[in-house]
């Protein structure tokens, strides 16, 4: 099954008619047309995935206790900070959640290489956090590191449409949100306006293989009992399209590279469990609705179990895939990539070895 | 004193539980032919499933 499924809506539908055999209606055909501009990419529900993170942050002791991948992620990525050796006075969160990043960003002692750093935050005067959900922006807004750094909270109505001027911001972070983006390609570009020039995006998403034991499970515990597979995990953007992605969106200097963490839980029910309390639970457009019925998930417990349980573990592993991605927005003064075929220096040469030899 | 809400998924998670022989014998029932795995395959074995966690979860 492709995992990089779009699904395309054309921007006209035909207007409903009465079914007639009339002369008439014959002849008065419509063509299929398509407006200009890009197609409209709708992957999924931004409706439900809403009301989803909605729900979840409302069970506020049960929100944090599933924050451990998002407070993870939002350190490893505030890591990618420390390597860039300036001061930003105006910082984006894009699709804060619960401000996971805030949190990570006022840690003491973030550097490894040095016990005794400062907090990351002494290098932002302030940062803007925005997300769809009201309640799980505002879950920790009264936790003791909202007092350590400059920030505010604003809800905007959807993400994929952001309300800012160019040239806004010295620093773009989103952590374990553009995942659920439709339009990727979009949400890039707009990320590159509202940079100011020679800033960058730092960004950590789910990707590809995330949930792959989840996946093939449930498609097979689908098979078995039903006949037919309904997607049940959402398709991701795999590591090899996102450097295509930021250049597409006109990024310069890309890094990205991959992560996995692999959680180990109980059993499959627990594992569904904490994905719905941290509201990422399926929001496909076009999925089955309902809860999946009980026969699947028995079925789905035992496949798991059988298939993904490795020897003398102690439990289910799921892994999560990590793409963190880092473009620059272009800016003068900026480090380039010289000219094809303009080195003049051998690689061999400088770092040695490397003679392809043939072993016999 | 009520007692703490317990969600119909965790009492279906705590039946389940008791039957890992069950579960393991239709587990590798699948597994044995996980690239062709075709509608009711393992019908017999996830019938001896179903009737061990429906009988786990009466008693609980």
């Amino acid at each position: 099954m492709s995992l990089s499924l779009r699904i395309f809506r054309p921007a006209v539908f035909r207007a409903s008619r009465p079914i007639s055999t009339s002369h008439a209606y014959q002849t008065a055909r419509t063509y299929a047309s398509q407006t200009p501009g890009s197609p409209v990419f709708e992957v999924f529900n931004r409706k439900t995935k809403h009301l989803q993170k909605d729900r979840a942050a409302r069970n506020v002791e049960e929100s944090r206790k599933v924050d451990y991948i998002k407070d993870e992620v939002a350190i490893r990525l505030c890591e990618r900070l420390l390597d860039i050796k300036r001061d930003f006075p105006s910082v984006l969160d894009l699709g804060a959640n619960s401000c996971n990043i805030a949190r990570a960003l006022t840690m003491p002692n973030p550097d490894p290489a040095t016990p005794t750093s400062a907090p990351l935050s002494n290098k932002i005067q302030h940062l803007t956090c925005i997300d769809t959900s009201e309640a799980l922006l505002n879950r920790d807004a009264d936790e003791p590191f909202n007092t350590e750094l400059s920030l505010t909270r604003q809800v905007v109505p959807d993400l994929e449409t952001l309300p800012f001027e160019p040239s806004t911001f010295d620093a773009v972070l989103s952590s374990l949100s553009i995942h659920w983006i439709n339009d990727l390609p979009s949400l890039l570009a707009q990320v590159n306006s509202i940079l100011k020039p020679d800033a960058p995006f730092i960004a950590a998403m789910f990707g590809g293989d995330t949930l792959f034991e989840l996946r093939t499970s449930l498609q097979l515990a689908d098979l078995e009992r039903r006949g037919g597979v309904s997607p049940h995990v959402s398709p991701l953007a795999d590591v090899r399209d996102v450097g295509g992605l930021l250049t597409k969106a006109g990024f310069k200097m890309q890094t990205v590279d991959v992560e996995d963490i692999v959680v180990e839980y109980p059993d499959t029910f627990a594992l569904m469990r904490d994905l719905q309390a941290m509201g990422e639970n399926n929001a496909i457009l076009h999925r089955e609705f309902g809860a999946l019925s009980r026969d699947v998930l028995l079925a789905n417990e035992a496949i798991y179990r059988q298939l993904h349980m490795e020897e003398g573990a102690r439990g289910l592993p799921a892994t999560f895939r990590l793409i963190f991605m880092i473009g620059w927005k272009e800016g003068s003064g900026q480090a380039k990539p010289l000219q094809r075929g303009s080195g003049e220096l051998n690689l061999k040469d400088l770092l040695g070895g490397g003679d392809f030899k043939q072993n016999n | 004193m009520s007692q703490p809400r317990i969600r119909p998924i965790e009492k279906f998670a705590q039946a389940t539980a008791k039957c890992s022989v069950e579960a393991a014998a239709y587990g590798k029932c699948i597994v044995a032919d996980y690239t062709a795995v075709q509608k009711d395959m393992c019908a017999k074995e996830f019938m001896r499933l179903k009737d061990c966690y429906l009988a786990a979860a009466k008693k609980a």
